[in-house]
C-alpha cells in the first residue's frame, strides 16, 4: 500500500509540475480577473445604456410655488433611503399656466406625456387638500412614490410645519453589532455553497480530459506496466487536486488581503459569522471542497479513461455539468429549506453532500454533524475511487472502439 | 531465484472475444540470458509479455516471475519498454528517465544523475536537457528505452526494440542489451526481425498463430534440420542425379541437398569413383530463417519480410 502511494505521488508530482510550470497555467490562474474585467466592462456598459434610459425619466410636480417647495422637501428626506440604483426617477417642477383647481390644469398635465425632451412617467398637479395623479403605463410604482409624497406634503400643511423642517428631532446612536443575523448567515451558507460548486464546475472537471494525454502519446501502457493502475488513477487525481489547491490559495490569499485592507470589515462581517465560528468554517469549506473535488473528480476520470478522442470528451463534458448542476440545485434547495427531508437527502447523497454541509456550517452551530459527514464523504470518496479505478483498468488498455462507441454501434444494431 | 529461471510460463491461454491469442505458450528464461520471443506481427508476442508481466492476466495457465506468481508485486525489480512508445513530449530527456526510475523507486536525483551518465554512455549526452519533442524518433525512442533500465532492473522485457530504430540505433542497441547481460540483468525480447535473434539470443521461442513452435538455444533450433550440402560436379550427366540423395535439386549449376545420416564420405567415394568429380562443395549449416521457414512456413515468412522492408523503408523516409 505504501508502494501504491509512493507511485501515486510520482504521478502527482509529474502531473503537478507539468500542469503549472506552462504559460497556460498563468492563463488559467488568472482566468477570473479576465472574468471580472469583461463583468466590469459588460456591467459598466449595461448600466450606461440603463442609466441613459433611467436619466430620461421624469416625476413631474404641476403645481404652485409653495406645494411644489413642500413635494420637493419631501423629496429630499426619502429619496436617500433608495438604495442606490433603484431610486425613483427625478423630480421636475412645472409651473402651471391655469390655476390649478381648473380643468386646465388637468390638460397641460395630459400634455406633458407629448414631451418629446423627456419621458413623463407620473404628474402630480391639484393642491394639498386634493392633489391628482396622471399614471403613465407601467409607471404604478413610481406613482406610488408621488403619492408618498403627497402625503407627507399634505401632513406636514395640516400641523403647519415649514416646508423641509423635521416636526422632531431624533436622536441618533451608533451600535455596534456583536452577533450574526440569521439572514446573514443564509446568505453566507448560500455563498459558500455557490462558490464550492463553482470552483468544483471549473476544477474537478478538468479530471475529465488528463488521461487524453496520456492514451494521446502511448504513455499509459508504461505506467500500467510499471504502477498498478490504481495508483495511476491516484496520482492523477492528487496532482490536480494540487493545481486546484493552489488556485484557490492565490485567489483565497488575495481575497483575504483586499477584505482586510477594507476599513470596518470585521464589523461589516459580524452579521455574517457562521454558528461554528469563521475558522471552523473556512477549515470545513477546504475539506468539503477536497472532498466534493475528490468524489467528483473521480466520477469524471473514471468516464474520460473510456473516451478515446477529444470528441468524445467533450461530448461527455455536458452531461457531467448538468450532473453538477444537478447537485448544486439540491444542495440549494437543502440550504433553503434546513431541516426537512430533502435537506438530510442532499447531506447525505454523497456527490451534493459536501455543498449542503457547507451551507448548513454557517447557521448550524454543531459540529459532529460535519464530523460524520466527511467521514461519510470520505468512505465515498474511498469507493468511487476503488470503483473508477477499476473500470478505468478494464477501459484504459482495451484496444478498439471505446466503450461509448460499443454502446452506440450496439443501440444502432439493435434500431436495425 | 532458485529454480535458475528469471521467468517461467507453463501453458498461457488468453482469449480475445472469439479470438484465443495465446494458445498455450510455455517458456522458460534463464537467469542472465538473453531469450527471444520470435514471431510474425499478430503471433501473440505481445499478449504473451503483457501477460508474463501481470499487465494483463491469463485466462489459464501459470506464470512466475523473479521467483514470484504475483508479477506486479515485484515490477520494481523488472524493466519493460512497450510495443507502443510513449514519452511526455515537454519532459527533458533527462527528466524522462528520471520519471520511469522514480515509478519503479529509484530518487528522482539519483535518477537524474544515473540518466546523464547512460545518455552520455549512449553518446547522447548533448540531449540531456533537450525536452522529447525535440528529439528525433530514433532517440526518443532510445531515451525510453533508458528510462526502462535506469532502475537496474533484474529483468528487462523489451517489446520489438528494433522496430523503428535506424542502423546505428540497431547497433547501439544491441550492445546495450549486451552490456546489460553483462552486468547480470536478464532480457527478454520479441522481434520479428531474425537477425537480431540470431545474433543475441542464447534461447529463444518462436510463436505463431498464438501457440508456441519451438523453444531452446539458437543453435538447437538449427540443429533440428539437416546439414546442407552444395555440390558442383566436374562432369555432369543424367546418370549423377542417381547417385545423389532423391531430395537433391538443381541450384546454380551444382546440386543442393541434405547431407545423408552416413555423411558426405561415401557418397564423395561414390562421385570420384563414378568420374562425375568435385568442381565445388560447401557444407552449411541451416540459419535461423531456415528453422523459421520450415516452423511457420514460406508464406508467413514473406509477408514478415515484407513488412520488415516496408517498416526500413518508412523508417529511411522519416
Amino acid at each position: 500500500m505504501t508502494s501504491h502511494f509512493r507511485q501515486a505521488a510520482v504521478i502527482a508530482r509529474r502531473d503537478f509540475i507539468a500542469t503549472v510550470a506552462t504559460p497556460a497555467f498563468l492563463m488559467f490562474l488568472l482566468a477570473p480577473l479576465f472574468m471580472l474585467m469583461f463583468a466590469l466592462v459588460g456591467g459598466t456598459g449595461a448600466r450606461m445604456i440603463a442609466d441613459s434610459g433611467d436619466d430620461a425619466q421624469r416625476l413631474v410636480i404641476l403645481a404652485d410655488a409653495d406645494y411644489a417647495a413642500r413635494i420637493e422637501a419631501a423629496d429630499a428626506r426619502i429619496r436617500p433611503t433608495f438604495p442606490l440604483g433603484i431610486a425613483p426617477p427625478a423630480l421636475e417642477r412645472r409651473s402651471p399656466v391655469h390655476d390649478v383647481s381648473g380643468a386646465g390644469t388637468e390638460a397641460e398635465a395630459r400634455a406633458l406625456f407629448s414631451d418629446s425632451g423627456v419621458d413623463v412617467a407620473a404628474v402630480l398637479y391639484g393642491s394639498p387638500d386634493a392633489p391628482r395623479l396622471l399614471i403613465g403605463s407601467g409607471s404604478d410604482r413610481y406613482a406610488d412614490y408621488l403619492a408618498l409624497l403627497a402625503e407627507t406634503a399634505a401632513r406636514d400643511v395640516r400641523s403647519g410645519v415649514p416646508p423641509g423642517d423635521a416636526v422632531t428631532e431624533i436622536t441618533r446612536e451608533p451600535f455596534e453589532r456583536t452577533s450574526a443575523t440569521i439572514g446573514g448567515q443564509q446568505s453566507l451558507g448560500f455563498t459558500a455553497l455557490f462558490l464550492l460548486f463553482l470552483l468544483t464546475l471549473l476544477l474537478a472537471g478538468q479530471t475529465v480530459s488528463v488521461l487524453a494525454e496520456e492514451k494521446g502519446n502511448k504513455v499509459i501502457e508504461i505506467l500500467a506496466a510499471a504502477v498498478p493502475l490504481e495508483a495511476v488513477f491516484l496520482g492523477k487525481l492528487i496532482g490536480l487536486f494540487g493545481v486546484a489547491l493552489l488556485f484557490i490559495a492565490f485567489w483565497g490569499g488575495i481575497a483575504m488581503i483586499g477584505l482586510a485592507a477594507v476599513p470596518d470589515s470585521r464589523a461589516t462581517m459580524v452579521a455574517f459569522d457562521p454558528a461554528i465560528g469563521f475558522g471552523p468554517f473556512l477549515a470545513l469549506g477546504v475539506l468539503y471542497f477536497a472532498m466534493g473535488y475528490l468524489l467528483l473528480g473521480a466520477v469524471f476520470l473514471a468516464v474520460g479513461g473510456q473516451a478515446n478522442s477529444m470528441r468524445e470528451i467533450q461530448m461527455l463534458s455536458l452531461p457531467i455539468t448538468f450532473f453538477q448542476m444537478g447537485m448544486f440545485g439540491l444542495a440549494s434547495a437543502a440550504a433553503a429549506s434546513p431541516g426537512s427531508g430533502l435537506a438530510l437527502f442532499a447531506e447525505l447523497f454523497p456527490f451534493s453532500s459536501p455543498f449542503a454541509m457547507v451551507a448548513k456550517g454557517a447557521s448550524d452551530p454543531a459540529l459532529w454533524p460535519h464530523l460524520a459527514a466527511i467521514a461519510w464523504q470520505l468512505l465515498w470518496v474511498s469507493i468511487t475511487i476503488a470503483l473508477g479505478a477499476r473500470w478505468f483498468r478494464k477501459g484504459v488498455l482495451k484496444s478498439g472502439p471505446s466503450v461509448f462507441r460499443r454502446l452506440g454501434q450496439a443501440l444502432r444494431g439493435k434500431a436495425a | 531465484m532458485a529454480s535458475g529461471f528469471a521467468l517461467t510460463a507453463d501453458h498461457l491461454i488468453k482469449d480475445f472475444g472469439a479470438k484465443r491469442a495465446v494458445d498455450g505458450v510455455d517458456i522458460a528464461v534463464p537467469e542472465g540470458s538473453i531469450y527471444g520471443i520470435l514471431g510474425p506481427n499478430g503471433a501473440g508476442k505481445t499478449t504473451t509479455l503483457r501477460m508474463l508481466l501481470g499487465i494483463i492476466d491469463p485466462d489459464s495457465g501459470t506464470r512466475e516471475l523473479l521467483g514470484t506468481t504475483r508479477p506486479r508485486s515485484v515490477s520494481d525489480r523488472v524493466g519493460y519498454l512497450p510495443e507502443e512508445r510513449g514519452l511526455y513530449p515537454g519532459m527533458k530527456s533527462r527528466d524522462a528517465i528520471a520519471f520511469m526510475g522514480a515509478l519503479r523507486g529509484l530518487p528522482w536525483a539519483e535518477g537524474r544523475a544515473r540518466a546523464d551518465d547512460m545518455l552520455a554512455d549512449a553518446g547522447l549526452g548533448h540531449a540531456a536537457g533537450d525536452k522529447i519533442k525535440k528529439l528525433s524518433k530514433g532517440m526518443a525512442q532510445f531515451v525510453q528505452l533508458l528510462g526502462s533500465i535506469v532502475h537496474r532492473p533484474e529483468l528487462i522485457v523489451l517489446d520489438e526494440p528494433f522496430s523503428g530504430l535506424d542502423p546505428v540505433n540497431q547497433e547501439r542497441l544491441e550492445a546495450l542489451i549486451l552490456a546489460e547481460r553483462d552486468r547480470g540483468a536478464t532480457i527478454l525480447f520479441s522481434t520479428h526481425i531474425m537477425g537480431h535473434a540470431e545474433r543475441l539470443c542464447d534461447r529463444l521461442a518462436i510463436i505463431a498463430g498464438g501457440k508456441l513452435r519451438y523453444e531452446g538455444s539458437v543453435a538447437e533450433a538449427r540443429a533440428t534440420m539437416p546439414i546442407q550440402a552444395h555440390y558442383t560436379p566436374r562432369e555432369d550427366s543424367p546418370a549423377l542425379a542417381k547417385l545423389l540423395p532423391p531430395e537433391a535439386a538443381r541450384d546454380n549449376g551444382g546440386y543442393v541437398f541434405d547431407v545423408p545420416d552416413s555423411g558426405m564420405e561415401a557418397l564423395l567415394a561414390t562421385l570420384l569413383e563414378c568420374g562425375h568429380g568435385v568442381a565445388g562443395l560447401s557444407l552449411e549449416r541451416p540459419s535461423l530463417h531456415d528453422v523459421f521457414v520450415k516452423l511457420v512456413g514460406e508464406e508467413t515468412v514473406e509477408k514478415m519480410e515484407a513488412e520488415a522492408e516496408a517498416e526500413a523503408k518508412m523508417e529511411a523516409g522519416a
